[in-house]
């Protein structure tokens, strides 16, 4: 008994200098149960970087993390089921992000995290994890975008830069070519080629604004004759999958599929940045989004939890991590490209696909907040310039549809709602197309001077609507002649200015 | 000439049945084509992507091997955990309910019956979210998700009385008489003379009670959400179809169809002559 009485008071005299000891190390030290959510393919990787922190972090942090598989494509879909049953740190992809602010799921990180994390980060990624002027993610990955990847044996190694002989490859060997363009992901890379944008404006909640976007434009009636130049084409195939095995020779998608890609073509694997395409003899350079994944952390009740839960976030998003990550699948990796800026020059975080994105990634726009519909409502774009017979006057109504669906659901910018544009039977359009005009003070001119028949009929209107329109009767030219139009918005006076 | 025209008949009935044949022929094989096709990739061993043919190059067990050692086992259980219990609880509520709108006679018997059939036409999503909450309360979510779907699956089951009740009624209810005249009891009498004649009807509600979970998506999804232990084979799968993942479990998923489909098609095949009586036997005013 005595004995017994002497273990228990020596057990109790270990514990409690244990207990001292670790609260020398900081306010942090302690043991926290974590729940952790992560893709299948990072589960194990993940327990043992967890592992590793708890070694080696010196504030006596002790995780116990359970880590659950959940597709970092669902974590948001999970989170705002129920927030406060959800992961404490979670792996997620980015267009998520507004979603999860709104949903009060991910944690507005603080000055030293935020100086952390733009940093050490690449400027994309930077841009992926920022809502106004605020931070709310780690960024884990900087390799969220798609390039090709081809078959040797069929495409010679001169025709990987051109759109048009790529595809001639595939129709004369009667194969086909993958790329996803009934998808508003791969569709916008050929409007950002031509110079478009389309960008959301949050606020500082994550909410949308307005939508500044010039798709339906001179320029993008050139990316649509570029993609009408592939979905014209038998070859043409909807879909981002591993489809070497059924019969394509080039299919557009990540570096998610490399190792499987790698697999099917063996020695034939070609891969590359996305070709160009020819429009009136000029080239254009496919562009692309390209976008991260980020690491969440979950508000917490108690701020000592969230204070170490956002150090293990630090430590998992760090380079050391992401290096790790970045390993190929044969040495316990997942190739995932790093966002670190000091992992990214690693040689050791390299592969061919890695390569092959670094050099798409100079012609892409990194992704910003997207709105949810808007996903949709561009995918149709492609849809409708397939189903048109490729004249100008069809794909640009494709364009205008498309823009009107996107005024529907959501304001234009101010700007766009403020500015005047000319619309009539002027420049071979018919009250269909808004020809842009530029204010000085309160005087608009129209950016282009058009050449106009006696007759011309045209007016000015505001923000595309008909609610403010200039002159109440529609204008007619008098003289035919080449004209800049001018309005003076104060007092509605139309008036032309002929052109040197 | 009466003759030929006999013998025209006969030709005329032998096109049509060749004709018809043909035509169901075409409609069975189009019908049984996915299946088989899911048969064959989950014997296809050389790839684990979607690929372009349809007989596999190398046959082999790696798939369900792959199965055996991934999570699928677990949401397997949980699933037939849910499918049993379901069907073993709903089927006895629901003849007793049956039994004691068909037999009893109470107050407000009518009004019931009407108050269930207007609950019964709000769509079950509609209650998704309150749900949720309960069973958040209740601590039968996530990895305690079993329990929750039975008990979500079982509480309403009571409403689906319709077709045993039809069924019964058509039983005469001088046999009830005989039988309480005799000194059975309520209870005897439902379970000696009505449901021996009932066999139909038992059968086809067993079944409708363990199909309804087996293929359970949006709410098995809801209530388990993020919590592989939770998850049934249906929201297990589905998280094998990211775009990151399926390149390597394609032909892992197809085996998991190929054991999903199993004791489904097994108990459809053992009970198919009681199943199609059951389905018509309720519509049949004796």
């Amino acid at each position: 008994m005595k004995k017994l009485f002497a273990i228990i008071l020596a057990v109790a005299m270990v514990l409690s200098l244990g207990v001292f000891a670790s609260a020398a190390g900081s306010e942090l030290a302690g043991e926290y149960d974590v729940t952790v959510w992560a893709p299948k393919a990072a589960v194990d990787l993940t327990k043992q970087q967890i592992a590793d922190f708890n070694e080696s972090n010196e504030d006596g942090i002790i995780i116990n993390a359970t880590v659950e598989e959940v597709s970092e494509a669902d974590a948001a879909t999970n989170m705002i089921t129920d927030v406060s049953a959800g992961a404490d740190i979670y792996f997620f992809a980015q267009d998520q992000l507004s979603r999860l602010i709104q949903a009060g799921a991910v944690t507005k990180l603080g000055q030293g995290a935020a100086t952390f994390v733009t940093e050490n980060n690449s400027a994309g990624s930077v841009i992926a994890v920022k809502a106004g002027d605020d931070y709310y993610a780690y960024p884990l990955t900087d390799d969220n975008g798609y390039f090709m990847y081809y078959d040797k044996s069929v495409i010679p190694e001169e025709d990987v830069d051109s759109l048009e002989a790529l595809v001639a490859d595939c129709e004369n060997a009667n194969k086909s070519f993958s790329y996803e363009l009934e998808n508003a992901w791969y569709n916008a890379g050929f409007f950002f080629g031509v110079g478009c944008h389309s960008d959301w404006i949050t606020d500082s909640d994550g909410n949308f604004i307005a939508i500044d976007d010039d798709f339906n434009s001179d320029n993008g009636l050139i990316a649509a004759k570029g993609i009408y130049k592939l979905v014209s084409s038998p070859c043409y195939v909807n879909s981002s999958q591993t489809d070497f095995a059924s019969g394509s020779a080039v299919v557009v998608t990540g570096v998610w599929n490399y190792a499987t890609i790698l697999e099917q073509l063996g020695e034939n694997f070609g891969v590359a940045d996305l070709p160009s395409f020819e429009v009136d003899g000029e080239s254009y350079h496919i562009g692309s989004y390209s976008g991260c994944k980020l690491l969440g952390v979950k508000p917490q009740e108690d701020p000592v939890k969230g204070a170490a839960l956002n150090r293990l976030a630090q430590y998992l998003t760090g380079q050391e991590c992401q290096t790790e990550r970045a390993a190929s699948p044969d040495d316990g990796g997942m190739g995932w490209g790093p966002s670190n800026k000091a992992a990214q020059e690693d040689p050791a975080c390299s592969n061919p696909a890695l390569v092959a994105l670094a050099e798409q990634n100079a012609y892409a726009i990194p992704q910003p907040n997207i709105h949810g519909s808007w996903w949709d409502i561009a995918k149709v774009i492609t849809t409708d310039i397939k189903a048109s017979d490729g004249s100008d006057e069809a794909l640009k109504a494709a364009l205008q549809k498309y823009e009107d669906s996107i005024s529907a659901v959501f304001e234009m910018t101010d700007e766009v709602r403020n500015a005047f544009t000319v619309i009539g039977t002027v420049a071979g359009t018919n009250w269909d197309t808004d020809l842009p005009m530029t204010a000085d003070g309160d005087v608009w001119t129209s950016n282009d001077a058009f050449e106009m028949e006696a007759g011309t009929e045209f007016k000015c209107r505001q923000g595309k609507a008909w609610d403010v329109a200039y002159p109440a009767e529609n204008f007619v030219v008098e003289t035919a002649g080449t004209y800049h139009v001018q309005l003076d918005a104060v007092s509605g006076e139309v008036s032309l200015v002929p052109a040197e | 000439m009466e003759q030929k025209r006999h013998m025209g008949l006969k030709t005329l009935n032998r096109v049509s049945n060749t004709a018809i044949y043909i035509l169901l022929i075409i409609i069975s094989v189009v019908w049984l084509i996915p299946f088989v096709f899911i048969l064959l990739q989950s014997f296809r061993v050389e790839s684990t992507y979607q690929v372009g043919y349809v007989i596999p190059h190398e046959w082999g067990w790696q798939n369900y091997l792959n199965l055996w050692n991934s999570d699928f086992k677990r949401w397997y259980l949980n699933t037939f955990i849910i499918a049993l219990a379901s069907a073993v609880l709903i089927t006895i509520i629901q003849l007793c309910m049956s039994y004691t709108l068909s037999r009893f006679r109470f107050k407000m018997r009518a009004g019931l019956m009407r108050f269930m059939l207007i609950l019964g036409m709000f769509p079950g999503m509609l209650t998704m979210i309150i749900l949720y909450r309960v069973l958040s309360d209740l601590g039968l979510t996530q990895a305690n998700a079993v329990p929750g779907l039975i008990l979500v699956g079982v509480a309403s089951s009571g409403m689906g009385y319709y077709v045993s009740k039809g069924f019964f009624d058509t039983i005469p209810k001088s046999l009830d008489e005989a039988a309480r005249v005799d000194g059975a009891t309520r209870f005897q009498v439902l379970y000696k003379i009505i449901l021996p004649l009932s066999k139909p009807i038992v059968i086809y509600t067993i079944l409708t009670a363990f199909m309804g979970p087996w293929g359970d998506y949006v709410f098995a999804r809801y209530v388990a959400f993020g919590t592989s232990a939770g998850y049934n084979v249906a929201v297990g799968m589905y998280s094998w179809l990211t775009n990151d993942q399926i390149a390597r479990m394609y032909t892992t998923f197809c085996a998991g169809g190929v054991i999903v489909a199993l004791p489904v098609t097994i108990l459809f095949l053992c009970l198919q002559k009681y199943y199609v009586e059951g389905v018509t036997g309720g519509a049949v005013k004796g």
